[in-house]
């Protein structure tokens, strides 16, 4: 395969068919106050997306790029300024049961084991007809934590707890799984081990999956589509197709099409880093 | 799957089991010593024994004062006075700690005179207490309520606003409404703090009300306390001395129990 034609920036078709796409943002816009500044933070500008059910997609780019604003306007944690984002053709006016979000640093709750921390999800949507605990404990087990099933967040190392925070959201049995950079605190070994095991975990199901990254491995390794962001204000530059064959190992990091993909999408970050530069260094 | 680091807890467990060992040895040598010299020094005409006493005698004068009719009468008004305005601290303390805690506009509106009292001893309080109230047991019950429920209120504020947002926030994610987020997250999250709190406020508790039995009263042990000093009866004066301290340390130990408890499991 000839990886420039598989590298071509993909211009979303946004009037395509809308019932293809299970998540559908449409000419997003979040902003933050910021009373310090006294102004108004844009950190996503007009974004435009569409995700096909059951495809992985990651977010990439620097600090501030608003990827993670995206995921939490997508998950209903914010509220956009304008524009909306439709999951399967309803807007989304809040948190719902279609979709599950795995945060940064965990959030999980110190007080509570970690089959309680997975029982949470279930015990706030008032799960029922099934033993909350016996579903916990199941989920525990599909990520491996079978054994520290009574053990406390703080006895358990970054990559384990990581794992609690996957079953949390898994557990509720959503349609859609957000992810927040999940894997940004944890160390280069532990991040690899726990995208294949995410990857093997997600081709059980196929649900739709949204990974924010600033891992340019990490985003290729796990994507369906790569969803390339820049800063200033925070928007959408690119959207690539990956065509790396699934299941993937880590050997697959080393095949030329992925280094292929590694190279442009740096190329792309950097051009924007570069832009970015020049439109500031004039004033100084 | 491979287990990628094993938690240190046992070790850890050990060594701070043996080392609690090592310090409750080392505290009761120190008492058993101070105890000892404290009986000696009388007795070798280092000191007068009608000034500083000595553990035999107190122990004497305990016997005698438990013997006597009044003492369980002190005794129950003291604590029944103690029981029911700590009570009461707790029970707007918290609640209130809470909804200051919580809600931002009330913080700004009720801040100021919080920590006005907060800043003033509350025993300085206690005459114009007396003249709303009369030396009866409710003057002693509001000393006690002043004492406790301004470390309670601060703590239990200062726990709701420790909660981090992310608990919050996956709690949201989860579809929580308010209630939800506050029965799952933001009680269990100040728990610990508001625990502390009460510990804090036992020990101003028991100060007002022994001060207050001291102060104006017609019973209680602060008021035998009192009574013994002007008497110049020293030993009968340690023994209820002794009394009430071993209660604030029985009761604090208690409450630091159950705070260690939540913090191993809440760390």
């Amino acid at each position: 395969m000839d990886a420039r034609t598989v590298l071509e920036p993909a211009m979303e078709p946004h009037h395509g068919s809308v019932a293809a796409s299970h998540i559908r943002v449409e000419d997003l816009t979040v902003s933050y106050e910021n009373p310090k500044a006294g102004g108004t933070f844009i950190a996503v500008s007009s974004a435009n997306l569409d995700i096909a059910r059951g495809t992985f997609v990651t977010m990439v780019g620097p600090s501030g790029c608003g990827k993670s604003s995206l995921l939490l306007a997508i998950a209903g944690l914010v509220q956009p300024a304008s524009g909306s984002v439709l999951v399967n053709g309803k807007p989304v006016s809040g948190p719902g049961r279609d979709r599950a979000v795995v945060f940064q640093d965990f959030a999980l709750m110190p007080w509570r084991t970690v089959l309680d921390n997975v029982r949470f999800g279930l015990e706030l949507q008032r799960w029922s007809g099934e033993d909350l605990t016996v579903r916990a404990k199941r989920f525990v087990e599909l990520v491996g934590l079978k054994g520290f099933e009574h053990y406390h967040p703080h006895q358990l190392s970054g990559g384990m707890r990581q794992r609690v925070g996957i079953a949390r959201a898994l557990a509720v049995d959503p349609e859609i799984l957000l992810l927040d950079e999940p894997f940004g605190s944890l160390d280069a070994q532990t991040r690899d081990e726990m995208g294949s095991e995410l990857l093997t975990i997600w081709e059980q199901n196929k649900k739709t999956a949204v990974f924010v990254t600033h891992g340019i491995d990490e985003a290729i390794f796990l994507a369906d589509r790569i969803v390339v962001m820049a800063k200033n204000p925070g928007r959408i530059t690119e959207i690539i197709p990956v065509d790396l064959p699934r299941p993937r190992t880590i050997e697959t990091m080393d095949s030329k099409l992925f280094i292929e993909y590694r190279r442009h999408i740096r190329e792309c970050l950097m051009r924007e880093a570069r832009d970015a530069r020049d439109v500031i260094a004039p004033r100084g | 799957m491979r287990v990628m680091s094993s938690p240190l807890e046992v070790s850890t467990m050990f060594r701070s089991t043996s080392s609690s060992n090592y310090r409750v040895l080392i505290s009761t040598l120190t008492v058993m010593a101070f105890l000892t010299i404290w009986e000696i020094a009388p007795r070798a005409g280092l000191a007068d024994a009608t000034y500083i006493s000595q553990p035999s005698r107190v122990i004497a004068a305990g016997l005698e004062i438990v013997r006597t009719g009044g003492f369980a009468r002190d005794v129950y008004a003291s604590l029944s006075e103690f029981a029911i305005g700590f009570a009461l601290a707790i029970g707007i303390g918290v609640p209130l700690g809470l909804l200051l805690g919580r809600f931002l506009v009330l913080r700004y509106l009720l801040d100021p005179p919080i920590m006005a009292i907060y800043a003033t001893p509350h025993l300085a309080l206690l005459p114009i207490i007396v003249v709303w109230l009369g030396i009866g047991m409710q003057s002693k019950i509001a000393v006690a309520f002043v004492g406790g429920v301004i470390p309670i209120l601060v703590n239990t504020m200062a726990g709701v606003r420790g909660v981090e947002r992310s608990w919050v926030l996956a709690a949201r994610s989860f579809c929580a409404g308010e209630w939800d987020v506050f029965v799952k997250v933001i009680l269990p999250g100040s728990l610990l703090s508001v625990v502390m709190g009460i510990r804090l406020g036992l020990s101003r508790a028991v100060l007002g009300v022994v001060v207050a039995e001291m102060y104006q009263s017609q019973a209680g042990v602060g008021n035998e306390i009192m009574r013994y000093g002007s008497e110049f009866r020293t030993d009968y004066l340690l023994f209820d001395v002794l009394l009430v301290s071993l209660f604030g340390f029985a009761a604090t130990s208690a409450v630091r129990a159950l705070e260690e408890q939540l913090w191993t499991a809440g760390k």
